[in-house]
């Protein structure tokens, strides 16, 4: 493959030599080694290598590079910065929502593209928005309240940065 | 109900029309189903009665204008009018008895037109004519009427304005003042060739407009060609003769007929056709060395036909008396200024006697030939020594492939008995000439044509060179600077543009009618030379004719009459085995083809023909692997073919296949070396292509790199490995016609259907076949069939789609692998769609118009929607019973198929409740689908719609379950599959990588 596929990651815009085929899970983590979006299944089916694409979230494990072409794509590395992150970081900061932290990615990313959708989500569409996120080892809780303090600071405006 | 929203984009209105979108309407006409003008009179099946009630629904947002014979449907929208005119139902009355009412066929009864031919049977009789609508249009567009009782504005591109005028006047008594065009074209010039099909939309426009009082559109394009064709022959002349060296006896017979005036006149009957406009005697210039009585040159006959039918009998007498055209004008002529103004341009083109026709070598593969014609006409005055004396001398050049025709030079030498500026001359020759040579040399719309690449090779303006003669008689030839600006006089002393009459430009038909005789052998007797007509010219010159013959050998690649005409015995395929088996000739293998032997657009043709077919899709083994090197399995029920080496290579390749060999493959299924091919090779299909279209994609094929690879041996079955059998197969399912447009229909449904039984072979597939491998015809057309473990869905009447397709829908789904209301183009459809995209999108069109005509009723935007929203509601219910099926179907494809509040991008955008696979008799591809996944055909193009397989993760009773889950939930209304665990069982062992 010879043709260049131009995508926008986190702000910047790639010329990528690839195959179209190739998953963008694996473009993202070998090629672009942005390693926020995990490996999980491969499938589609438990949300840790989710992403956002022109805002909304996407399991990049089965989307191939070619799907995003001319997108703009965010992965967690994208949605805050050192010293600057996002309400949805920051509240899973506050509430100290991982344990083995593996599904975090996907948990943050999901909560995001929520908020982008919906600005106050009720405890209902909370749980809807996460019922295919998987997480293994028990912080079904947690994630949960963070996900609805997530809500409540993107809804008062807190300044990306403003925990620390 | 609501108004059906349009399912089509409208084409842009011109000019300042799109301002006002509440008042326009737009229309379409229904014409009667026969209509004929023949000399003059006018017959068609008349209106008896128009059945309201088939509207139904419709005939709320429509208004049907019904005025005797003429018919239209007007509404707010385009595609709103065009559906409820193909919904409206007419009764007519059968054709009238054209052989008695009109006496076509038969000969004229006051014997005007055939006296000529009986007299001078020993001579040589020809008849020549002149079109009443040279094509349709320039172009596809909108034609526009806006008709008040005082007044009418038209936005109409029409090359003859006073007669279209003349025309509105009589059609809505106005006067001729008040009507006034507007178009486009700034510079409307008004060509002297005749009128196109565009000032019978602008009446049919005007005469709706005034019945609705708003402005009416209607949306002119190859459709008119119906009117082209009925409106016939305005003029026929018989020329004839008899002699020798010398003319004895030149005759000419005005065959009569009577210009048409536009159809929407005709239909209504508001006037009869108007006579032919008064004009001067005929008077030939040449004499006679033995006058007869002439048939009837006193008729009212247009000096352009007179000279067209003339100057071409002239030039087939000299050919067939091996004697220079020129020289014969020259014996016949006593003009002594015509005499030297055929001299002189004799001296400026360098013509050398040739008195038998031998094309000169162009380029590669192009034909050349030059001819030459005169006139002499009177001036305003009648008298015919100031009158203007014309000669031309035209060399064409011949793409036989395409049959499109370039003018390369023309020499026009003119007198007329006073001096003319020579640059003036040359510049109105510029600028009138380049419009005439359109109208009568451009492409006709065929079902073979390629969108825009048939319009690649625009007509360009040819050298001139101009002269003049001298008040002496002498002449004074000068070459014209090329720099010269169209209209520029730049260097001219005279400063008013030069307008030249329609005489003075009146050989130059002939002209161009002879060079093309001198380039193919091929005499053209009547004006559009299109390349349709050139083509079909050539094949006829390459079926046994001396002069094709010698154009073959002399340019080495046209001997491309196919050899080895089949002569099979019926068979008793109960008792094959004491079949003789019939015979097929080898063709010798040729070198192969040199690189630059075909034209770029002819081999870009060709690659269209081979993205429409998807040659590469069978012919190359696996993905990644060399294209069309061949060497894909197909499993059929006779045993297992391979797909072959179609690259140019010339061992294992075709590369040393002559086309005649490439050709009787394509349309016979015979091999080269005269063994019979397997129908798994859809030759059944490619019988339809065009000859043109076939040629391209032999030019294609030759072109690409040739890749050594041995085929691969079939394993067939006794009786079926005997390959001689297919010969007693072909003689009972094949028929190697090529495909016949069916008049009844579009232009655009023909051309779908040129596309879908050609090489799209849609029918390989979606047809299902008999014990034999045949493809069922009849109701069992596009039926659905089992394919290489895939089924492709039906696409009649028998479509199980849960909403039906739509015309719209189906174009989607065509040109980006989706539709909205059905999902994605999944398994060997996938590569087809990917093919298609490199189509044109006007074929795309044209092969879902012609798809639609086959499904079930189509339904509208919204009915779609409310049926989608129903199949949704029953799906929501989770079936009792499936707890296994359930629980996969969470974990692993709910993430994907459920619908949410919150939009994913990676969610599959069609509901499982709406696809038509889980509503389909077989679990096929419902078990392909999750055991291999979904590759988005587009998926270069941007879009998601790819599906992870799930072989490896899921066990066979883990996939029935999770099946018949699918099933209940999502087409509760169809029964259970049955024997679910063997197909998954068949279907996992098949297709295993």
């Amino acid at each position: 493959m010879t043709d260049s596929i131009d995508l926008r990651v986190n702000g910047q815009v790639r010329h990528l030599p690839l195959d179209p085929a190739t998953p963008l899970l694996q473009v993202l983590r070998n090629d672009l080694c942005l390693n926020g979006p995990k490996y999980g299944c491969g499938l589609g089916q438990c949300g840790a290598c989710s992403v956002l694409v022109e805002g909304r979230v996407a399991r990049s494990c089965v989307i191939s590079l070619g799907a995003v072409a001319g997108r703009d794509v965010v992965t967690l590395e994208g949605l805050g910065a050192s010293g600057r992150l996002d309400p949805v970081q920051t509240a899973f900061i506050e509430c100290q929502a991982a344990q083995c932290g593996y599904c975090l990615n996907g948990m943050i990313m999901t909560v995001r593209g929520l908020l982008n959708h919906c600005a106050q989500p009720s405890p209902d569409q909370i749980v809807g928005a996460l019922k295919y996120n998987l997480c293994r080892c028990g912080t079904h809780v947690e994630i949960l309240e963070a996900a609805t303090l997530a809500a409540e600071l993107d809804a008062a405006g807190v300044a990306p940065g403003g925990s620390e | 109900m609501s108004v059906p929203a349009s399912s089509v984009d409208r084409p842009p209105l011109p000019g300042d029309f799109d301002a006002l979108p509440g008042l326009l309407r737009y229309a379409v006409v229904v014409r009667p189903p026969d209509v004929a003008f023949h000399e003059g009179r006018f017959g068609c099946s008349r209106l008896l009665d128009i059945d309201h009630a088939s509207l139904g629904e419709w005939a709320t947002f429509t208004t049907v204008v019904e005025i005797a014979n003429f018919v239209a449907v007007v509404a707010a929208d385009p595609e709103l009018a065009r559906q409820a005119a193909r919904r409206l139902r007419l009764h007519w009355t059968p054709p009238p008895l054209w052989d008695d009412h009109l006496g076509v066929g038969s000969e004229r009864s006051d014997g005007r037109g055939a006296v000529v031919n009986r007299r001078r049977t020993d001579g040589m009789v020809r008849r020549y004519g002149w079109p009443n609508r040279l094509r349709w249009g320039e172009r596809a567009g909108w034609v526009i009427a806006d008709v008040s009782p005082a007044r009418a504005s038209l936005w109409v591109d029409t090359a003859t304005p006073e007669a279209l005028r003349g025309d509105l006047a009589a059609l809505l008594s106005l006067a001729p003042a008040a009507i006034d065009f507007s178009s486009e074209r700034s510079d409307q010039e008004e060509t002297s060739l005749g009128r196109l099909a565009c000032d019978d939309a602008a009446a049919d426009a005007a005469l709706v407009s005034r019945q609705v009082g708003a402005p009416v559109a209607i949306w002119l394009d190859a459709d008119y060609q119906r009117d082209v064709d009925a409106l016939g022959l305005a003029e026929t002349w018989d020329v004839a003769a008899s002699g020798g060296h010398t003319l004895d006896a030149l005759a000419l017979g005005y065959g009569a007929a009577r210009p048409a005036p536009a159809m929407a006149l005709l239909l209504t009957g508001l006037t009869e056709p108007a006579g032919a406009p008064a004009g001067r005697p005929a008077r030939s210039p040449y004499r006679r060395a033995n006058p007869v009585r002439e048939g009837d040159e006193s008729g009212r006959a247009s000096d352009r036909v007179r000279v067209f039918a003339e100057e071409s009998f002239l030039d087939e007498w000299s050919r067939q008396q091996a004697s220079d055209p020129l020289d014969l004008r020259l014996r016949h002529l006593d003009d002594r200024r015509g005499q030297a103004l055929i001299e002189a341009v004799r001296q400026r083109a360098a013509w050398h006697p040739k008195p038998t026709p031998d094309p000169v070598e162009g380029g590669v593969g192009l034909l050349t030939g030059r001819g030459f014609a005169y006139c002499h006409l009177p001036d305003a005055k009648g008298e015919w020594e100031s009158g203007t004396r014309s000669a031309w001398i035209a060399d064409v050049s011949v793409d036989p492939v395409t049959g499109s025709v370039q003018l390369t030079r023309m020499v026009v030498g003119q007198d007329a008995g006073e001096p003319v500026d020579r640059a003036a001359l040359a510049a109105a020759l510029r600028r009138q000439l380049l419009p005439e040579s359109t109208l009568l040399l451009r492409h006709a719309d065929g079902i073979d044509e390629w969108g825009e690449l048939a319009d690649a090779s625009p007509p360009t303006l040819p050298a001139i060179d101009a002269l003049t003669l001298d008040a002496g008689g002498h002449a004074l030839p000068a070459r014209v600077p090329d720099a010269l600006a169209p209209n520029g006089t730049a260097d001219s002393p005279v400063t008013m543009p030069l307008r030249l009459s329609a005489q003075t430009l009146a050989p130059g038909t002939a002209a161009i009618a002879n060079a093309l005789f001198d380039a193919t052998g091929q005499r053209f007797r009547e004006p559009p030379f299109t390349a349709a007509r050139i083509r079909a010219g050539l094949r006829e010159s390459t079926g046994g004719d001396a002069r094709g013959a010698r154009a073959a050998s002399s340019v080495g690649r046209r001997r491309w009459r196919w050899v080895g005409a089949a002569t099979a015995s019926l068979i008793s395929l109960g008792g094959a085995a004491a079949v003789g088996l019939p015979w097929k000739a080898a063709i010798d293998p040729v070198p192969r083809p040199a690189a630059n032997l075909y034209s770029q657009a002819t081999i870009e043709r060709g690659r269209l023909v081979a993205e429409a077919g998807d040659c590469a899709v069978c012919h190359t083994a696996s993905e990644g692997g060399a294209t069309n090197v061949g060497g894909r399995a197909f499993e059929t029920p006779f045993g297992t073919v391979y797909s072959t080496n179609i690259t140019p290579d010339e061992l294992t390749g075709i590369g040393r296949w002559p086309y005649a060999a490439f050709a009787r493959a394509m349309r016979h299924g015979i091999s080269r070396d005269g063994s019979h091919l397997y129908p798994a090779f859809p030759y059944t299909a490619f019988a339809k292509l065009s000859d043109t279209d076939l040629q391209s994609l032999y030019a294609y094929l030759m072109a690409q790199p040739a890749v050594a690879s041995p085929a691969v041996d079939n394993q067939m079955r006794f009786p079926f490995n005997i390959r001689g059998l297919m010969a007693g197969w072909n003689l009972l399912y094949h028929d190697a016609k090529p495909f016949t447009p069916d008049p009844t229909r579009s232009a655009l449904w023909n051309r779908g259907a040129y596309l879908a039984e050609g090489a799209g072979h849609c029918s390989a597939c979606h047809s299902p076949r008999n014990a034999l491998g045949a493809e069922k015809r009849g109701d069992d057309h596009f039926a659905g069939a089992l394919v290489d473990g895939w089924e492709a869905p039906a696409l009649s009447q028998l479509s199980k789609a849960p909403v039906p397709w739509s015309e719209a829908a189906l174009y989607d789904y065509l040109r980006t692998g989706r539709a909205a209301h059905h999902g994605v183009a999944a398994g060997p459809m996938a590569p087809v769609v990917a093919g298609l995209g490199e189509l044109p999108e006007s074929d795309v069109r044209a092969i879902a118009h012609y798809v639609a005509s086959f499904m079930p009723s189509a339904v509208d935007a919204a009915q779609a929607s409310e049926i989608a929203d129903h199949r949704l509601a029953l799906s929501t219910a989770t079936p009792p019973g499936f707890d296994a099926g359930e629980r996969l179907y969470n974990g692993a494809c709910a993430s994907c198929h459920e619908g949410g509040d919150m939009p994913v991008y990676s969610r599959a955008e069609t509901s499982l409740a709406l696809n038509t696979n889980l509503h389909s008799a077989r679990p096929d591809n419902v078990i392909q689908a999750i055991l291999d996944g979904v590759v988005a055909p587009g998926s270069s193009a941007g879009s998601a719609g790819e599906m992870p397989g799930f072989r490896t993760d899921f066990s066979d009773s883990q996939l029935t379950a999770l099946v018949s889950y699918l099933r209940a939930r999502f087409a509760p209304d169809q029964p259970a599959w049955e024997h679910l665990s063997t197909t998954i069982g068949e279907l996992r062992g098949a297709s295993s990588p």
